[in-house]
């Protein structure tokens, strides 16, 4: 398993050289196009689709990855030796909502069934190509606006809260601040402070230090990642703050000692292990001859706290 | 350039131009130490908390990683090098360490002596091969540094497989937020660090021969010192400072990730530079990459506090590293007049 | 006087108006003049040789003609019109152009791009008519004979011949009235040479006069019409070139009367023993097999005379081992040594001034105190730990001993005047103690007083026994100096002359002549 990433680009290669007629033709053959395994979350969720593929076993699985976020080239290669290869579908966490809408539409053309997950192609850009294709996908807002309410709930009307966001830009980081948006209007909530710490454990816990100083009286935190939501609470230890409650999205394996403590109220699971998987099946229903997706398929979520975290 | 030669060939000194000299050089040296009390006249002035003890032991904690990560880039800096590895190096120490620290068989005081025997060594492997590879070949260091940048990196996805390491024993952890009168500890470590710098670098021959080659290389080997010997040493004990860092990263946020570390680099630079030392090489001190750290943090921390939003924080801080370096070109005339 | 000689010389020799005049031009740098009265004129068509020893004044004058330079004062006039350019264009715009001894191309573009830089050949729109500029290239370059060269290659793939060849062309490219050429044959072969003379002869007869500055006295023969010495800043005399000899020229470059006053007549003996013998010894750059060969005694001070560029700072360097040595034997006291760093010269014993000393010999921006411990910083410390004390007390005795003008043991080396920043130089040698001094120039930039200084210092060394091996372009010098005078010449020892034969005219014909042997004229 460690060698993971070295042996996917070696079946890359080897995948590339191969004539497409090198492919079984008895199994349907699904290519699944994944960011970047340096992230947990993404590998999580390639070692699910590869337990899934077992499972199953009524399907061959081949899987690329890329070197990091924004490394769309790799991506793009994948995409055209999927269509030289002749695989049955696609199934593609997309690295750019735009420069991914051209190669999927070569494929589609190829007659291979194209699934988009993790993150939404750009409608514009997708109507631009005349291509209609569906989403599965977690809600990044509902989410967010879930495990706001969690706190929301917790702290009561007026609660004073601040947001860590996530990179500016990035399409997840704005969802999720919207969500939080939603939970902190409908939960009737005061937002004192809202900046961005990257995604990242050292600047949250440098950023929430400060804004704890600027604001001493925050009740709540709504943290748009569980690495930043580890940096936070651990700034609330330093400063000796076990009133404040925070609240993080993701729910990596990090945060699960942290839910028990009750440091951490409550995450978001996106499931992301099964997302890949869930993508695969769909793909596979329309293989089979199912009825085309349609519009967004919204993955399962799942508030995390105390009372269900493993 | 003629123009220089004409000072050099008349200027005979009098008691009048020393004592000119020397309050110039006082100036100089000062000159970064007043704009930090002026940041923090500012924002005492402009901000309700942020001359509170708590928010100054924050301000202390935040700067120590950048601190520690700076002291070993002023000895790069000095030699002329640059090291672009440092946030890579961090990460991958961090790893190798967490793993260590998390191996059950061990009593808490083996697993952390270990430990940070392991960020150090990593560190120190890591600053020798940028070293050597570059003195030995006679490369830029921002090239094989900027190797080392991805070397590292991937290192630590691989030993990690690009998970976050963590459940570290508790004492540990607590050690990273530990206070003395109000001082936090990994603060303290970082300035002892920073004084036994100033010491290497201005008491001993090493230092002095460090200086030497920053400024004029020919001239040291020609007095028949190695540069391969200051050279390496410079990027080692960089390395060194990043395992120690790598340390008091994960006392004080409980965790090892691979993907710690981003930017950090560009951030030491910042101090070094804020802090005077010239990127040519060659001048620069300590202290100054101290000031320059705390300027750095004073900046980003009262920033927020004033309420500034986080793109106008950033675009500050850009102007005043630019500034920093203006102001640095002035100094240069005022010493060469 | 001088200008009194030339004025009468110039009226006489040049009937047609000139093309070119100066008269008195003068120029001081701060303390030093590098022009004290330059009288000169050129007339239309004539190929004009400038001639004479480093510092004379050469370089100065052709920054002067083409605007880089501002004189302090002297009339310069062109074509009739007073003359006063400001920058190189509007020299250029006047019609002077000046090939450089430095070249100016850019490596990587083209040929023909180089040629045309300054005024690419566009279209309506801006965009270069490659084609073209190419056609007016090729045109250019087999004017000149160049037709071995394609104008659409870089730059970077030519020869240092070839390059200079297309700095020509590049200049012919405008119509100039007047074209300098700075040292054009210094990177040529006699075939390339040939090329560029008959390129010369070529414009003379269309009219263009050419100001040819070089110190090879056998092509200002060939070549010239008219020839101007220039020393220490001044015309000395202009000649039609058929009335003149190589030994005349030779004797207005060094000058008269010798400044024997400056030797103090009483000089070491030659010591006992041999403290270095070079025995074929090859520098990285030497062009043949034999190498050098060549015994310092102790206690002698043997000097190195030559030409620029014929190889006597190669040779310190190798001895030092600041460069690898490549073949050869050297002998320290009779015993084979090879060192394989400075560090290994120096521990046996040997220091070497460089020529340099801004870059190789001081730290400017460092205390002087550090200076002068550079080379012995293990006696200044202990484990490690540097002793300022001890380090200021050595400094501070080092100063006294050489007469130190400073402010104190830590200012920067950069405050001192050349001629302090040379004995810094010297004390961080003297503070090893060491029993061979290799000094390259040890007096460029020096003011006379820290020269003399200089001068009695290195006597006082050579009493005390140590071999010291003296490279300088200033004859003087070395003849104030030296026991023994070797005169190099194309990476070899061309002549020795011993103290009692000591004539300028004997050690420059030794060097030209030398030249003239190894180039095959």
């Amino acid at each position: 398993m460690k060698f993971f990433t070295a042996a996917s680009i070696i079946a890359l290669s080897v995948a590339a050289a191969l004539p497409p007629a090198a492919v079984a033709a008895d199994k349907p053959v699904v290519g699944l196009v994944m960011k970047s395994l340096a992230n947990d979350f993404f590998k999580n969720m390639l070692e699910g689709a590869e337990a899934h593929e077992k499972k199953r076993g009524d399907y061959e699985l081949k899987a690329i990855g890329m070197q990091n976020e924004t490394d769309f080239e790799s991506q793009l290669n994948g995409v055209e030796n999927f269509i030289t290869q002749g695989v049955d579908a696609i199934v593609i966490a997309p690295a750019d909502s735009r420069a991914m809408v051209t190669p999927l539409k070569k494929a589609m053309d190829a007659g291979i069934t194209v699934v988009n997950f993790d993150v939404s192609l750009d409608e514009q850009a997708k109507k631009d190509a005349g291509i209609d294709l569906a989403f599965v996908g977690p809600d990044n807002r509902g989410g967010a606006k879930m495990v706001g309410e969690a706190l929301a709930k917790s702290l009561g009307a007026g609660g004073k809260v601040v947001i860590l966001e996530g990179n500016p830009g990035a399409d997840n980081a704005a969802q999720r601040k919207l969500g939080f948006e939603d939970a902190i209007a409908e939960g009737k909530l005061d937002l004192l402070d809202s900046r961005t710490a990257h995604w990242e454990t050292e600047e949250a816990n440098s950023v929430f230090s400060t804004m704890l100083t600027a604001h001493p009286d925050i009740q709540g935190v709504m943290a748009a990642n569980d690495s930043m939501a580890i940096g936070v609470i651990k700034a609330l230890d330093v400063a000796g703050r076990s009133d404040i409650k925070v609240v993080g999205f993701d729910n990596v394996p990090a945060v699960a000692p942290l839910v028990k403590d009750g440091k951490l109220l409550a995450t978001v699971d996106q499931f992301g292990s099964q997302m890949a998987a869930d993508a695969i099946d769909k793909a596979l229903e329309v293989v089979a001859g199912g009825p085309k997706l349609e519009g967004w398929v919204k993955t399962n979520i799942e508030l995390v706290t105390k009372d269900n975290v493993k | 350039m003629m123009q220089a030669l004409d000072k050099t060939t008349l200027n005979a000194p009098t008691e009048a131009t020393v004592s000119g000299m020397s309050m110039k050089l006082l100036l100089r040296d000062a000159g970064i130490g007043i704009a930090l009390l002026l940041l923090i006249v500012f924002f005492s002035l402009s901000t309700e908390h942020f001359l509170t003890s708590n928010n100054i032991s924050n301000i202390l904690t935040q700067i120590t990683i950048n601190l520690i990560l700076a002291i070993g880039m002023t000895f790069v800096i000095l030699i002329g090098g640059i090291d672009l590895s440092v946030g890579s190096m961090l990460a991958f120490c961090a790893v190798v360490a967490g793993t260590v620290l998390t191996i059950p068989e061990l009593s808490v005081f083996q697993a952390v002596g270990l430990a940070t025997l392991a960020a150090i060594g990593t560190g120190v492997v890591c600053g020798f091969l940028n070293g050597w590879i570059s003195a030995f070949w006679g490369l830029p260091s921002f090239i094989v540094t900027l190797g080392m940048l991805n070397i590292a990196r991937g290192a630590a996805l691989q030993v990690t497989d690009a998970r976050t390491i963590y459940s570290f024993p508790p004492s540990f952890n607590a050690f990273g937020s530990q206070m003395v009168v109000g001082v936090p500890v990994v603060f303290l470590i970082a300035l002892v660090l920073v004084a036994v710098a100033w010491f290497v670098l201005s008491k001993t021959v090493f230092g002095r021969l460090l200086y030497g080659i920053g400024n004029n290389e020919e001239a040291v080997r020609l007095a028949g010192h190695s540069l391969m010997f200051y050279k390496v040493a410079a990027f080692t004990i960089a390395g060194a400072l990043v395992g120690i860092a790598a340390m008091i990263y994960m006392a004080r946020l409980n965790i090892a990730s691979p993907i710690i570390g981003i930017g950090f680099e560009l951030n030491a630079i910042a101090a070094v530079i804020i802090g005077g030392t010239s990127l040519n090489g060659g001048r620069g001190t300590v202290v100054g990459t101290l000031l320059g750290a705390c300027i750095i943090g004073v900046l980003a921390n009262g920033l927020i506090l004033f309420g500034l939003s986080d793109f106008m924080r950033q675009m500050i801080t850009g102007v005043v590293i630019i500034l920093a370096v203006i102001i640095d070109k002035y100094r240069e005339r005022i010493t060469a007049s | 006087m001088t200008h009194t000689d030339s004025g009468v010389a110039h009226q006489a020799i040049a009937p047609r108006l000139p093309i070119l005049d100066l008269h008195d031009v003068r120029k001081r740098f701060g303390g030093t003049v590098a022009l004290n009265g330059v009288t000169l004129s050129v007339a239309p068509g004539e190929v004009h040789g400038l001639i004479g020893e480093n510092g004379a004044g050469k370089s100065t004058l052709i920054k002067v003609l083409c605007g880089i330079v501002k004189p302090d004062s002297g009339a310069i006039s062109l074509a009739g019109e007073a003359y006063e350019p400001h920058t190189p264009r509007e020299a250029k715009a006047r019609g002077l152009q000046v090939v450089h001894q430095e070249f100016n191309l850019l490596p990587f573009l083209s040929v023909a791009e180089n040629i045309f830089i300054e005024h690419l050949p566009r279209n309506l729109f801006g965009v270069v008519r490659r084609n073209d500029m190419n056609a007016r290239a090729r045109a250019a370059l087999d004017a000149i004979g160049l037709k071995d060269i394609d104008v659409r290659w870089p730059v970077e793939r030519l020869g240092i011949a070839h390059r200079q060849l297309v700095e020509v062309a590049r200049a012919l490219m405008t119509d100039s009235r007047v074209l300098i050429l700075d040292e054009p044959t210094a990177t040529l072969t006699s075939r390339e040479t040939d090329r560029l003379f008959a390129i010369i002869n070529d414009l003379r007869s269309r009219g263009v006069s050419v100001i040819f500055v070089s110190h090879h006295l056998d092509e200002i023969f060939r070549i010239c019409d008219r020839v101007t010495v220039l020393r220490n800043g001044e015309t000395v005399f202009s000649r039609r070139i058929g009335e003149t000899s190589h030994d005349e020229l030779v004797r207005g470059m060094v000058g008269q009367q010798l400044q024997r006053e400056m030797a103090s007549g009483a000089i070491s003996s030659a010591g006992e023993g041999t403290a270095l013998s070079l025995v074929n010894f090859r520098h990285a750059q030497s062009p043949h097999a034999e190498g050098i060969s060549l015994d310092l005694h102790k206690g002698e001070i043997l000097g190195i005379a030559g030409l620029v560029g014929s190889g006597r700072t190669e040779l310190l360097r190798a001895i030092f081992a600041a460069e690898q040595p490549l073949s050869g034997t050297l002998l320290r006291d009779g015993k084979p040594a090879t060192f394989r760093s400075p560090r290994e010269a120096i521990q046996a014993g040997i220091g070497f001034v460089t020529e340099d000393r801004k870059e190789e010999g001081l730290i400017l921006a460092m205390p002087i105190a550090a200076n002068v411990t550079l080379a012995s910083l293990s006696s200044i410390s202990r484990v490690g730990l540097l002793d300022r004390k001890m380090e200021n007390t050595m400094t501070q005795q080092f100063g006294a001993d050489l007469k130190l003008k400073y402010g104190g043991p830590s200012r920067h080396a950069a405050t001192l005047s050349g001629g302090n920043q040379q004995k810094v130089v010297l004390a961080k040698w003297l503070a090893r103690n060491p029993q061979i001094l290799l000094l390259d120039e040890p007096t460029r930039g020096v003011d006379v007083g820290a020269k003399a200084e200089i001068y009695a210092l290195i006597r006082r060394l050579a009493e005390k026994g140590l071999a010291l091996l003296v490279v300088s372009s200033e004859l003087p010098e070395l003849m104030t100096l030296c026991d023994r005078i070797m005169v190099m010449s194309q990476h070899r020892i061309v002549g020795e002359v011993a103290r009692a034969d000591f004539s300028e005219e004997k050690i420059l014909t030794y060097a030209y002549h030398g030249e003239r042997r190894q180039t095959g004229h």
